[in-house]
């Protein structure tokens, strides 16, 4: 949090620099993901060198485990010239007298946290360092360019003289910041680049990190929602009282889409959310089930009506003049986040000033939201983030932060609003169900020369920025995530089609997007195609590959690395893909076992291109991390509907992968020297195909809907 | 009012016996390390030890706990924080979000209380709690570490 009078007594504060000034600087192109708003680039942060020589960076990125906040203080500590452990890291906040012009958001996501921050905290730490070189030169009087910086001191080699940047801090605040500062050369840098100790781990080793749950305020109250079963449902009538007997509870109010009971414990919150009895008004989709959703779904596969922002070529030509057509359709579930931490927020209203502390990856969202729920100006509201509990997207959804506050205003208490386990799960805002049919042309010599794809389901960036679709031809960036961009050459035609499909529960950002489904759909049918054309899966890719060295080093490494086409043990079986998300390029190769239809996935070989690396190993655990995620899903995940509600509510219906299931994990990196693309996402897409296409290898099953719960895995 | 012996403190606790110790050691005692994830004994954030055993606090009641028996929570896991299995857990970097890992960490130090030298189907069977983030791989390696340290 960024306390203000803080800032006012810090000695030198450089503005890290939004994206205009950065223009000339190498930075990541904005990629489709935010496409309407990311042009414009985030909210930017500040850093500050005090004069007892801290050096704090107020960030705008959130800690959700992915290590941001470490690898941020390696950069700064890098271009500074200062030890790691100089560098504080917190999360400042959106207030206005911390915007610079032409910015509007702070949040986390799109893998964002290093490729769109690196350029920025480089340069604003090159602009420190060049300004308290400066102080230093008129302090000593000595030419700038006879010292040198290391250890957070300046130093003069000629006279021995040295002077720390607390000591010059008060002196180079009073002298203009650089506008295009001298930055080090990459073979420069030392810390940045190799692996360094997270600073979030030790509290989390001691139960001592607080994350939105910890919050405890003064005379606040515990509330649990009580929301809707039927998505959409609006409240009709309540009873209380049931609720009131509970001992520990002290009222019910109501907040957007439902009721709030609030207690002087979590746990009376949480009967009394339970014991209240409510009515809900009747919605159109009350019988609405799983079956009628993929209905829906194979019905859009098949109707005129769709969005086409990729027509290369004449597929229908190139269909008619094919020696081979192979076609199929794939189709996955709705998956829930579940993060382990569920949806909170914790509001202290003040007059007309509000406070919120909250786990969430979209502070501006909270403050928005606060502001317009309790009718005040956001400059009035504070924002404190905490350590979240998993972030995966979920907490871009920021409801529970506005029902807070109304649940504050009307107890007249600070409170914090917890969902349970329940609502966590049947509240929506899931990954959408999604169906795809695809079509491969292929000549007679087994050469594919058009592909065309058709995906159909619920818009995220609908749900996520509706305000986007004003422009009627807005095309959903996600809706065909890495698949309208792909670096594939399909020959002669590429047809890319997206038809929507409106459905009750609202969907929303998870773990790599459109990029989680279209990995499954397009990899697993490319393996299809190797199958007719009777090549190896491997050799298929490459050939589709062939212009493109970058991401053919990749799938050869992972290839490689993962034993592709080496002898195997008896009852191993591999399955290799290849997808490109969020500026990276990912390849894994899955090594599996089937054994009376249970499988196992034994060991996972990543092949991984993000351009360049910060710390290797928080690349390695987010590689770890994103495989554990995508085999979860793959094996276990489902959000089912039945009677127009959720039909999980909790861990026992919801299975997670535990321990015993997860592979080894092997992360190879290639340092590419490309911008620098996400880390926290990309690992995700490839793991589904990658294990999918092994089982084909091992039974001749192809698996085309998700999950594997439930399928016969015996060969056939 | 009940009475809990807390890291070797006894605490009165005034609440109703049907109170799970979760919330119990959350919002009556205060010791917010000990996390709620699921309320069912499914995910195992609330893992807890009670007389040594690791014990998932959401399932068991306030009133079903006497002051005989001792509950250590995460704070109270070790003085200063350096149990193998916490020292092992940075020295590896293994929490990311972190939320499970109060719950993994007291999993993982009972596994290593009761086998010293814990095996991969040792560690497959008794760490059944849920992480999100996906931090198996280093949660083996961790207790391995451990264990080597332990017997080193």
């Amino acid at each position: 949090m960024l306390d203000r009078r803080a800032l006012l007594q810090s000695a030198l504060l450089v503005p890290l620099m939004a994206d205009a000034a950065l223009a000339q600087a190498p930075a990541a192109p904005p990629p489709p993901t935010i496409a309407g708003t990311g042009g414009n680039g985030t909210l930017s942060g500040f850093l500050r060198i005090a004069t007892d020589g801290r050096v704090t960076l107020f960030t705008t990125t959130s800690e959700l485990g992915q290590g941001t906040h470490t690898a941020h203080a390696q950069i700064i500590a890098d271009e500074l010239g200062c030890a790691l452990e100089a560098v504080t890291v917190t999360v400042g906040q959106p207030e206005p007298a911390l915007r610079l012009a032409g910015v509007n958001e702070m949040y986390t996501g799109a893998s964002f946290g290093i490729r769109q921050w690196a350029p920025r905290l480089r340069r604003g730490a090159a602009a420190a360092r060049t300004v308290l070189v400066q102080a230093a030169a008129q302090r000593l009087g000595v030419p700038a360019d006879s010292l040198s910086v290391a250890e957070g001191r300046v130093l003069h080699a000629a006279s021995n003289r040295a002077l720390t940047f607390g000591e010059l801090a008060e002196a180079a605040a009073r002298l203009p910041l650089p506008e295009m500062p001298a930055m080090k050369p990459a073979s420069e840098r030392r810390v940045s680049g190799s692996n360094a100790p997270r600073a979030d781990i030790p509290a989390k080793t001691r139960g001592a990190a607080t994350y939105g749950v910890d919050v405890r305020l003064p005379g606040m109250l515990f509330a649990v929602a009580r929301l809707p079963e039927v998505f959409g449902a609006e409240l009709d009538s309540f009873d209380p009282a049931p609720a009131l007997a509970i001992p520990g509870v002290v009222q019910v109010v109501p907040i957007p889409r439902g009721l709030a009971v609030a207690a002087t414990t979590t746990w009376a919150a949480m009967r009394g959310a339970e014991a209240l009895v409510v009515r809900w008004k009747a919605t159109p989709h009350d019988n609405l089930d799983s079956a009628g959703v993929s209905a829906r779904l194979r019905a859009a596969l098949e109707q005129p009506q769709a969005q086409r922002p990729r027509n290369d070529g004449d597929w229908e030509a190139v269909r008619a003049a094919a020696a081979r057509v192979v076609s199929a359709t794939y189709e996955v579930p709705y998956l829930a986040h579940a993060p382990m931490e569920t949806e909170n927020a914790t509001v202290r209203i003040t007059g007309d000033r509000a406070e919120i502390w909250a786990p969430t990856q979209h502070q501006d969202w909270c403050v928005r939201d606060v502001a317009a729920a309790l009718n005040i100006p956001p400059a009035n509201v504070t924002m404190h983030t905490t350590y979240a509990g998993g972030g995966f997207g979920r907490r871009l959804h920021v409801e529970v932060v506005a029902q807070a506050a109304h649940a504050a205003r009307a107890l007249g208490r600070p409170v914090q609003l917890i969902w349970s386990r329940a609502d966590e799960f049947a509240q929506g805002y899931y990954r959408p169900a999604f169906a795809a049919k695809m079509e491969a042309a292929l000549d007679a010599s087994g050469r594919v020369t058009g592909f065309n794809i058709r995906g159909a389901g619920g818009s995220v960036m609908y749900d996520y920025r509706p305000w986007l679709f004003r422009n009627p031809n807005f095309m959903d960036p996600f809706a065909l995530q890495s698949v309208t961009d792909t670096r594939y050459r399909f020959g002669q035609a590429f047809r890319a089609e997206y038809a929507r499909v409106d459905l009750p529960p609202k969907v929303w950002l998870w773990r790599s997007v459109g990029s989680s489904q279209y990995g499954f759909f397009v990899e697993s049918f490319l393996d299809e195609v190797a199958a007719a054309a009777n090549k190896d899966p491997l050799t298929l890719r490459r050939e589709l590959l062939a212009h493109d060295a970058r991401a053919l080093a990749v799938l050869n490494l992972a290839a490689e690395k993962g034993g592709w086409g080496t002898p195997l043990p008896p009852g191993r079986h591999r399955g290799i893909a290849y997808m490109e998300a969020y500026g990276s390029l990912c390849a894994e190769v899955a090594e599996i076992s089937i054994t009376r239809g249970e499988l196992t996935v034994h060991k996972v070989t990543v092949a991984y291109d993000c351009g360049d690396v910060i710390n290797p190993d928080t690349v390695a655990a987010q590689m770890q991390g994103s495989v554990v995620w995508a085999l979860s899903a793959m094996k276990h995940e489902a959000v089912t509907l039945k009677q127009g509600r959720a039909e999980q509510r909790n861990f026992d219906s919801y299975r997670i992968a535990r321990i015993s299931e997860a592979p080894v994990v092997e992360t190879h990196i290639i340092r590419s020297g490309q911008p620098l693309g996400g880390v926290g996402e990309p690992g995700v897409p490839p793991l589904a195909p990658a294990v999918c296409n092994a089982i084909f290898a091992a039974t001749g099953k192809r698996v085309r809907q998700l999950p594997l719960a439930g399928q016969d895995l015996t060969r056939a | 009012m009940a009475k809990l012996n807390v890291n070797g403190r006894v605490v009165e606790v005034n609440a109703s016996p049907d109170t799970p110790l979760l919330w119990a050691i959350r919002d009556h005692v205060g010791l917010t390390g000990t996390k709620y994830g699921c309320g069912i004994a499914q995910c195992g954030a609330c893992t807890v030890h009670l007389d040594g055993v690791p014990t998932r606090s959401c399932g068991v009641t306030l009133g079903s706990v006497t002051e005989a028996q001792k509950i250590v929570t995460i704070e109270g896991l070790s003085p200063d924080g350096n149990h193998p299995i916490q020292v092992a857990w940075r020295a590896l970097d293994v929490p990311q979000c972190g939320f499970c890992q109060s719950g993994m960490i007291m999993a993982a130090a009972a596994l290593l209380a009761e086998k010293p030298r814990p095996t991969d189907e040792d560690i497959d069977a008794a760490m059944t709690n849920i992480c999100r983030c996906g931090t198996y791989n280093r949660v083996r390696e961790g207790i391995h570490r451990a264990a080597r340290g332990l017997a080193g």
